[in-house]
């Protein structure tokens, strides 16, 4: 792997927050790390930008000012407007004096935020706080992207316009490494890393994902649970037979990518 | 049909601004009907309009079958987003505090979070706490469930498991409206309702509402130089996977755009997706 | 309703630091209070000069305190002994009359010395001794306060905005964002401080053109001396706030905390009550405290013209606070923004493998 985490175990007083956790981040690539709240992604960020040192394995990451970082709260001052915000970070990452009215005026553009230019970062939408903060991530066009839980509370269509970004990015050579709780997003990297409790359990390409299901998956309409390894999908329940054997009344379906990270979570919790 | 919430043609202005221009909206015994749409779009002055706190300056709301109040307002269970819980109490005391300002008699809480009675809430896992905010919502058995975002944030399993209870809820006859912005909790719905600048402009199932819409499946080499020429051409591509771009767009304009660019290309259309749909209808509203 | 007072009660209880400041705050008060809240003055350190001074040191009684007597020096030294601070009453001997001198920048001594002095029963033969009260002649209060409240207005300043500025970035992010850039930890914290500091020493200015212009506070000492003292007092003062900062998840904690430093220092800095009159029990609170120090150099500079060589003690540990705050505040700062290495140091090939390419 170029940039990423290798076998890396991170621990806070007795708590250990990541157990061999292996996240690659490859240039022009998408790496996901999805998993619900506490599961440990945005510990996993925070180690690879080098805001906390793992007890043991290895981080590969760029210097600092090849790395772009946009954090879960994203990041940008409130009370500064959009184009003074990207002046601050373009000053600490010493972009030649010369490149950064140009690089701005880009990067406005590329986000869609030059109309609000002067407007105050608090007074923006959430949408367009996070493309921003994306904007600024990208100004000194880093060699590492890391993004926290970028569309989070985000509307629709500007959730789209970020991913447009973040996918412009790893398009132009980027390694891109995004902590999401969105399982459809997870499904558009070209690596994913599904974390439990601060344990991978399981990680590939979506596709490599969907072929590993062990067993059989099956669905039904039931009032109650249909057997013990169910779940509810819409009106009906889902049910994983890892032996293969669907129990009576339960008919056999084509795993789709939201199945796959459910079952390899239930498998998660019986280990 | 007998519905537990019903808007019928209704209209909120604020002064100068309208917040929703004639919408429609019902939510019926046993389904969820989720409530699709941006922030500012309109969904949470509906939702009040549904529950009574505002009055609407056009049209009819019904709270089962007559105008809302505080008597029917009883019958309904509501967990914003934030969930309502205090953090610095514990699972039972909130769950006393809760009995005792809807004078319902319940002693206990019940199984499904009784193992953390004595935890304080603000110490709980966000997937506990939602747990434990919706069995406090459905304590005094509600008809009508309105739920802000119930499973944004937990992770697959943790939104399976809410999802349970909230098809319990269902099941046992009560009507259930999600508001949401994720695609996975809208397609977890009977039904849905998309807002979009203050009106509904769509309705019916996902598939419904997916229609026949298609995008343009392009499938290149080269694929960072298809991206980069597609988006600087204006069209909204997205990466999917590796290597594996959608264009909104029909096939043959975007494979004319990538021959333009002397790009070889395989392009066909595929159906849309949810959001995809989303944003080609919000977006030709807008 | 009743539900809603039981709830009330179970998160007041559990939120100790309110519950703290709620009862042993009144309780702490109230025994500083009594302790320290003194307007009489026990001792009094006294000089005694001229040809007579053995004759009259023996005669004085409390609460005068003879600290030194030098028949051989003259009103020179004496008044030199006050306007150092060495001494608040002096008495010189010879000449016609005896003279006591009283250092009016110190209010509740020399009433306490006034009172004594008028119960003092005439020596046989001599006259009565005249009274002369220096630097402040008829005793203003504001004249004694408005270098103190500067003082007072500086820490609130220094310790309370200071906290809220750094304690915002903590909770909007974007010191995270910090951390990640290339800077260097003392740029932030000299860039965070600087500003206040600028803000800080206008006010000052401010404070005292006002007490001159409206009050008439006389300035009588040097500019110099007083801008050092006052240099080194906001470094500890916004040194403290950036502790507190570290310190503080929120904005609600930083203010609890700028609080609790702020009110030792309004009771306990000689602002209002004398340190000299204080139980030795609480002085010793005083002593540690910068607003102490920052007094004794903007009274003695702005109404009796002490020079910086009587100052060196004042100033000096002003040096020291300054020093050990400051430290302390960016070894903490620090590790905010960039973690101390625990166990396997991580890899930073910089540059290494594919370049970065315009995104």
């Amino acid at each position: 792997m170029i940039w990423g985490l290798e076998d890396v175990r991170v621990t806070f007083g007795r708590r250990t927050a990541l157990e061999s956790v292996t996240v690659p981040v490859e240039p022009s690539g998408i790496t996901v790390v999805v998993g619900g709240d506490g599961a440990g992604k945005s510990t996993c960020l925070r180690a690879l930008v080098g805001l906390l040192e793992p007890r043991a394995g290895t981080v590969r990451r760029p210097a600092k000012d090849r790395t772009g970082y946009v954090p879960a709260t994203a990041g940008l001052y409130a009370d500064l407007t959009a184009a003074e915000n990207l002046g601050f970070r373009a000053r600490a990452y010493r972009l030649p004096a010369a490149e950064r009215g140009p690089r701005e005026a880009e990067i406005l553009g590329r986000t869609g935020l030059a109309g609000a230019r002067d407007r105050l970062g608090g007074q923006l939408s959430g949408g367009m706080q996070r493309k921003l903060a994306v904007g600024l991530a990208l100004l000194h066009s880093p060699q590492l992207l890391v993004l926290d839980e970028p569309t989070t509370g985000v509307d629709p269509v500007s959730r789209a316009e970020l991913w447009r970004l973040i996918s412009g990015a790893a398009a132009g050579g980027t390694a891109v490494a995004v902590a999401t709780t969105y399982v459809n997003e997870a499904a558009r990297a070209s690596w994913v890393v599904l974390l439990e409790a601060g344990r991978v359990l399981a990680a590939g390409s979506p596709d490599a994902i969907l072929r590993a299901v062990p067993g059989a998956v099956g669905s039904a309409r039931a009032s109650a649970r249909p057997a013990p390894r169910s779940w509810r999908r819409g009106a009906d329940w889902r049910v994983w037979a890892p032996g293969g054997q669907l129990p009576d009344g339960v008919t056999r379906t084509e795993p789709d990518f939201e199945d796959a990270v459910v079952v390899a979570a239930l498998a998660g919790e019986e280990r | 049909m007998d519905v537990q919430a019903q808007a019928r043609a209704v209209t909120m202005r604020f002064g100068s601004f309208t917040a929703v221009h004639a919408a429609d909206l019902a939510v019926g015994p046993g389904e969820v009907v989720g409530l699709l749409g941006a922030n500012g779009a309109g969904k949470t002055t509906l939702i009040r309009l549904l529950l009574g706190l505002l009055r609407p300056s056009s049209g009819v709301v019904a709270l089962f079958g007559a105008a809302p109040s505080a008597a029917t307002r009883r019958r309904v269970g509501y967990v914003p987003q934030t969930l309502g819980l205090y953090g610095d109490l514990t699972v039972a005391e909130n769950w006393s505090f809760t009995a005792a300002a809807f004078g319902s008699a319940r002693a206990a809480p019940p199984d499904g979070i009784e193992a953390w009675r004595g935890e304080l809430v603000g110490d709980l896992p966000l997937g506990i706490q939602r747990r434990v905010a919706f069995a406090i919502a459905l304590s005094h058995r509600p008809e009508l469930l309105v739920l802000d975002e119930p499973t944004s944030g937990v992770g697959p399993l943790g939104a399976a498991r809410l999802w349970e209870q909230i098809r319990g809820a269902a099941d046992g006859g009560a009507g259930v409206l999600v508001t949401t912005h994720g695609m996975e909790e809208a397609q977890e719905c009977d039904r849905l309702v998309v807002m979009a600048g203050g009106r509904v402009v769509a309705s019916g199932t996902t598939a419904g509402i997916i229609g026949g819409a298609t995008v343009t499946e392009v499938r290149c080499a080269d694929w960072s130089r298809a991206f980069a020429l597609l988006d600087a051409a204006g069209f909204g591509v997205q990466l999917h996977g590796q290597r594996v771009l959608r264009v909104p767009g029909p096939a043959a304009a975007v494979g004319d755009a990538l021959a333009a660019g002397g790009l070889d290309a395989a392009v066909r259309e595929v159906p849309a997706n949810l959001e995809e749909a989303f944003v080609a209808i919000v977006s030709g509203t807008a | 309703m009743w539900a809603m007072v039981a709830k009330e009660f179970r998160q007041l209880r559990r939120d100790r630091r309110t519950v703290a400041m709620m009862i042993v705050l009144p309780v702490v008060l109230l025994v500083v209070f009594g302790y320290a809240a003194n307007f009489s003055v026990s001792s009094i350190p006294t000089v005694v000069v001229g040809p007579g001074a053995a004759q009259a040191a023996a005669e004085l009684r409390a609460p005068f305190r003879v600290t030194e007597v030098d028949a051989g020096a003259g009103p020179a030294t004496a008044r030199a002994r006050l306007r150092d601070g060495r001494a608040i009453a002096a008495v010189v001997t010879g000449g016609s009359q005896t003279q006591v001198l009283l250092d009016g920048s110190q209010l509740f001594p020399v009433l306490t010395a006034e009172g004594a002095l008028a119960k003092l029963p005439a020596a046989r033969g001599t006259a009565a001794p005249r009274v002369r009260i220096l630097y402040n002649p008829k005793l203003t209060t504001s004249w004694v306060m408005v270098p103190g409240l500067a003082g007072l207005i500086l820490v609130f300043i220094g310790t309370l905005i200071t906290s809220l500025g750094v304690v915002r970035e903590r909770q909007t992010g974007t010191l995270e964002q910090l951390a990640v850039m290339p800077l260097r930890a003392r740029d932030v914290i000299a860039g965070k401080i600087a500003p206040y500091l600028m803000v800080a020493a206008v006010d000052l200015v401010l404070i005292v053109a006002i007490g001159m212009g409206v009050f008439h506070v006389p300035f009588a000492g040097n500019v110099g001396t007083f801008a050092l003292g006052a240099a080194l007092f906001l470094l500890v003062t916004l040194g403290m706030g950036v502790l507190i900062s570290t310190l503080s998840q929120n904005q609600g904690q930083a203010i609890q905390l700028a609080f609790m430093i702020m009110l030792p220092q309004v009771l306990l800095s000689g602002l209002i009550f004398p340190v000299a009159s204080m139980a030795a029990g609480v002085r010793w609170i005083s002593y540690i405290l910068p607003l102490t120090y920052f007094i004794e150099i903007s009274r003695g500079v702005m109404l009796k013209a002490t020079p910086i060589s009587a100052l060196w003690q004042p100033i000096g540990l002003l040096a020291v606070l300054a020093v050990v705050v400051l430290g302390l505040a960016i070894v903490r700062f620090r590790r905010d923004l960039a973690p101390s290495a625990r166990g396997v140091r991580s890899e930073a090939p910089a540059g290494a493998g594919v370049a970065g390419s315009r995104a």
